[in-house]
């Protein structure tokens, strides 16, 4: 996600009705990118997406096998999985962000997208709050308590960790509920692998 | 539950266990760095803040990165003085699964192949939580020993949002958090970086065959050192 850009959610769906109806709901908040197929929805994936909307049985290669093919490259984004069937809990460990159990309504499918958009941004806050701190502990281990009290740039970071700490509690993309905590908590993971 | 007269929100006082006034009432959701040399005691430490707990119809939640679910356990009982309490141990020691548990004990166990798997201790941590509520167990204490194990499988970038995420987790589930560090095993920058990720911690020293602690952080200023 960057600056007034909308975000940007790839559909991926066989039956171009349904694909359609996703595109309408979707249309007016997010740029909505469509792919009739696993492997074109790989092709299409860029830097850009924020979100895949995936579905899990699709002629071809299925959602599961281009779902490896995501987490394996070199893309950040979020998957929504859509499935026919309730998943069980284990399906956490499967790796997508979410799922979808079809038929999905319009509240719904908004819901998963901003829910999958503001774990990004947690991410984001806590990769940012991360190097603050690190840069902070570096200051203080080379530097004594009297050169700390009079350093401008220390005061300054100081100051903007006890801020990015604040935001962080009040974005609660990482721990809302279990999916989101187990979810961050992977991507985790999935950062130190790369 | 009928001696459970624990609210929501109810501060926790863990002041029986250490006596310093900064512990008499620890805010619901907090998490605590308990970092001293090796061998101070302070996964013992933590088990006994757990069992105190237990004392109180608390649930009691384990991470261990070094002994399985069976020692975790067994140990456990001694410090409670009873078989009857709720615990949940994510045993990280290793994915096989050992002895069947002790069936005198009701704990709930779940076992994670490394403790550099993130994701599966906190899928145990869920599966805890929700199997002690299940009991009736609304608040209670995680014992995490030890991010120095942690530290060992994966990076300090990693460990630190871990400990962010899943103090987060805890906050939202009224819990409080014990994670463990030996001071004496990593740089003075490493345990500063860590450090952030904790609401306070009570430091561990030893002194001519002494133990003593004290606690920093959940108060504006340190409390005096205390034997342990």
């Amino acid at each position: 996600m960057s600056g007034s850009e909308p975000p940007v959610v790839l559909i991926v769906e066989d039956e171009p009705d349904v694909a359609e109806t996703y595109n309408l709901w979707l249309q007016d908040e997010y740029e909505v990118r469509m792919a009739e197929s696993g492997s074109e929805a790989l092709e299409m994936l860029d830097e850009s997406v924020d979100v895949v909307l995936l579905d899990r049985m699709m002629p071809g290669l299925s959602g599961d096998e281009v779902l490896e093919r995501i987490r394996g490259g070199e893309s950040n984004c979020r998957v929504a999985m859509v499935t026919a069937v309730e998943p069980d809990f284990d399906i956490l460990e499967m790796g997508f962000d979410s799922y979808l159990t079809k038929p999905i309504r319009s509240d719904e499918l908004h819901e998963t997208v901003s829910n999958l958009l503001e774990r990004s941004t947690y991410d984001g806050l806590l990769q940012e709050y991360y190097s603050l701190v690190e840069k902070q502990a570096t200051l203080e281990a080379t530097k004594s308590h009297a050169e700390l009290a009079e350093s401008d740039e220390y005061q300054q970071l100081s100051a903007r960790v006890d801020d990015l700490n604040d935001e962080l509690s009040e974005t609660l993309g990482g721990v809302e509920d279990d999916e989101d905590f187990i979810a961050t908590l992977r991507e985790l993971s999935n950062g130190d692998e790369h | 539950m009928a001696t459970n007269t624990d609210q929501p929100g109810t501060m926790y006082d863990l002041s029986s266990v250490l006596d310093v006034e900064p512990l008499q009432a620890v805010r619901p959701g907090s998490s605590i760095l308990i970092t001293g040399p090796a061998m101070t005691g302070k996964q013992g430490l933590a088990y006994d803040i757990l069992a105190d707990g237990v004392s109180e119809n608390q649930g009691a939640i384990i991470v261990s990165t070094g002994d399985r679910a069976e020692t975790v356990i067994d140990e456990f009982a001694g410090r409670v003085g009873s078989d009857e309490f709720d615990l949940g141990v994510i045993d990280c020691a290793g994915d096989q699964q050992t002895t069947a548990p002790n069936t005198d004990i009701n704990a709930f166990t779940h076992h994670v192949g490394s403790p550099g798997d993130l994701t599966g201790i906190g899928i145990g941590i869920t599966e805890a939580l929700e199997a002690l509520h299940g009991r009736g167990a609304d608040r209670g204490r995680l014992a995490l020993s030890s991010l120095s194990t942690m530290l060992t499988y994966t990076d300090r970038k990693t460990v630190f949002k871990f400990c962010h995420v899943l103090s987060s987790r805890l906050e939202a589930a009224e819990y409080l958090g014990l994670f463990t560090i030996d001071a004496s095993a990593h740089d003075e920058q490493t345990l500063q970086v860590i450090k952030q990720a904790f609401d306070g911690m009570i430091e561990i020293r030893e002194t001519d065959g002494q133990r003593e602690a004290r606690v920093r952080g959940l108060t504006s200023e340190p409390s005096e050192w205390v034997e342990l």
